[in-house]
């Protein structure tokens, strides 16, 4: 060591960045959740304004990251690192506008009285995505193959809700005045689902910096 | 060809034979097995095990020490000038032990070109210092089309076609290098050993001499000792990282692993090839 501390320094720096910004994520979908359970308008606009926030440690890791790699040229692990937070960086970011997503479209639907049993799946889903994202990022900081590989499994759980919710929406689409909050919220269903798909991807990111071997965890062109 | 050669007759050594050929590609050229090289009591590499393979780029990396120029210069019996180089194991050049009974050294070098960390031109005519090989070896025929064969393989021919009479030490120091290379090359050799061949050049003469390699390849097998890892991640189709170890009797280099470049530089196998190249040490 010692040769290259800067570099180290850098490269420290930058992973610190990157888990703080997984902070700032699960702030953003904490915040989307409550506001979609309380109908809160104000709290809902208050997500789409954090994301700035996201955006901007977003921007501030990829120039990082751009400077690591026309400076230091790394390679073996370090480059492995630098080229895994590159992704994690953009997964996080797209999560982050999932959250927001769920913000705009809570919004939308504030003054309709929703249905308690599919608002409750609706946060248990979200607290699920809240795991998912919090396992991914644990998974990377220890660099722990087992935690990454285990996202699979919960995204099993969050795919299967977003089957079930879809399939109770379907029997209450046909009530008066649920018809447009049901549909809406068949997209929230599939926007958390989608953060599980991420957090997959960082658990992928988080394999291929430790073996060295990019595999996708499932292949979801293939799936029965 | 020169008189008394007695090493057995492998391949065509003209070129132009040598093109007609089938491609051989990826054929073992050097077969080195359990190779130490020692100055006096002094051993400077051990157990070396590695075969280098035809028409392609091996770049040979390790820190200061660990015995990297020692080893190719066991490739072309360069160290038999060193009084008190010894050596153990064995270095088959296309199956033929380099170090066996009847192999001329001469023939060795003739087959086996190198180039060294300085540009060394003679003193000479531009012209004089390409053509010195071949008149020495008898190759006087169609000189001038050898010569200028030669400078343009080494991509220096449009910059001094004009003034091959002129002396070779007004030329710049990336321009002595690739006439080294011409030099080296006018006798075609089979091989071409170059030995921190850009250390001394600023980054454009720099990638001349990488891109002169790359074009080279397809008439030569290169071995390049390089410091910069970076020129050997570049250039190299494969490479071989030299360490340093020790025991009672004191330091020396060993081969902690060889394989494909990128291997190397994203997921080399072993720790101390990965604390090298990340700079973690050296």
């Amino acid at each position: 060591m010692g040769v290259r501390s800067p570099f180290q320094a850098e490269l420290d720096q930058l992973e610190a960045s990157l888990q703080e910004e997984g902070a700032l994520v699960l702030r953003v979908l904490r915040g989307a959740l409550n506001a979609l359970a309380q109908r809160d308008v104000e709290l809902a606009d208050d997500v789409i304004a954090f994301d700035d926030d996201v955006d901007r440690r977003y921007l501030q890791i990829e120039e990082g990251i751009e400077h690591l790699l026309a400076l230091q040229t790394p390679v073996a692990t370090d480059l492995r690192l630098v080229l895994a937070m590159l992704h994690t960086n953009l997964h996080l970011e797209r999560m982050a506008d999932y959250g927001v997503t769920v913000a705009k479209l809570t919004k939308l639907v504030a003054d309709v009285e929703p249905d308690p049993l599919l608002l409750q799946s609706l946060q248990d889903m979200g607290e699920r995505a809240e795991e998912m994202i919090r396992v991914a990022l644990d998974a990377f900081a220890n660099r722990d193959l087992e935690a990454a590989e285990s996202l699979v499994e919960l995204d099993e759980l969050i795919d299967r809700s977003n089957r079930r919710f879809v399939d109770r929406v379907v029997e209450i689409v046909g009530e008066p005045g649920m018809r447009e909050w049901a549909l809406r919220m068949v997209v929230v269903s599939r926007t958390l689902e989608r953060i599980g798909d991420h957090a997959v991807d960082i658990g992928e990111q988080v394999a291929y910096l430790l073996t060295a071997e990019f595999r996708e965890f499932t292949d979801a062109s293939h799936m029965g | 060809m020169s008189q008394g050669v007695t090493m057995p007759p492998m391949r065509p050594v003209d070129l132009a034979v040598r093109q007609e050929a089938e491609p051989q590609t990826g054929e073992t050229v050097f077969d080195i097995q359990g190779l130490q090289a020692s100055y006096g009591s002094n051993v400077a590499i051990k157990g070396v095990d590695l075969e280098i393979y035809g028409n392609v780029i091996t770049a040979v990396i390790g820190p200061s020490g660990c015995g990297k120029s020692t080893f190719i210069r066991c490739l072309n019996r360069m160290n038999d000038e060193v009084p008190s180089f010894g050596h153990e194991g064995t270095i088959l050049y296309h199956g033929v032990d380099l170090y066996g009974d009847g192999v001329e050294p001469v023939e060795v070098r003739r087959r086996i070109g190198m180039v060294f960390q300085k540009a060394n031109p003679f003193p000479k005519t531009i012209y004089d210092n390409v053509a010195w090989a071949p008149r020495v070896l008898g190759l006087k025929k169609d000189l001038d089309e050898r010569v200028e064969k030669a400078l343009q393989s080494a991509a220096l021919w449009d910059e001094v076609k004009d003034r091959l009479k002129r002396s070779a030490l007004s030329l710049s120091g990336g321009q002595q290098q690739r006439l080294c290379i011409a030099r080296a090359i006018a006798i075609e050799p089979e091989v071409l050993l170059l030995d921190e061949p850009a250390s001394a050049l600023d980054p454009i003469a720099t990638q001349r001499i990488e891109e002169l390699m790359q074009n080279l390849k397809q008439d030569y097998t290169i071995v390049i000792v390089t410091h910069n890892m970076q020129q050997a991640a570049r250039v190299a189709d494969r490479t071989a990282f030299f360490s340093i170890d020790s025991d009672e009797n004191g330091r020396y280099g060993v081969l902690v692993e060889y394989d494909q470049t990128p291997k190397i530089f994203t997921a080399p196998s072993d720790k101390r090839t990965e604390d090298y190249v990340t700079g973690r040490f050296g």
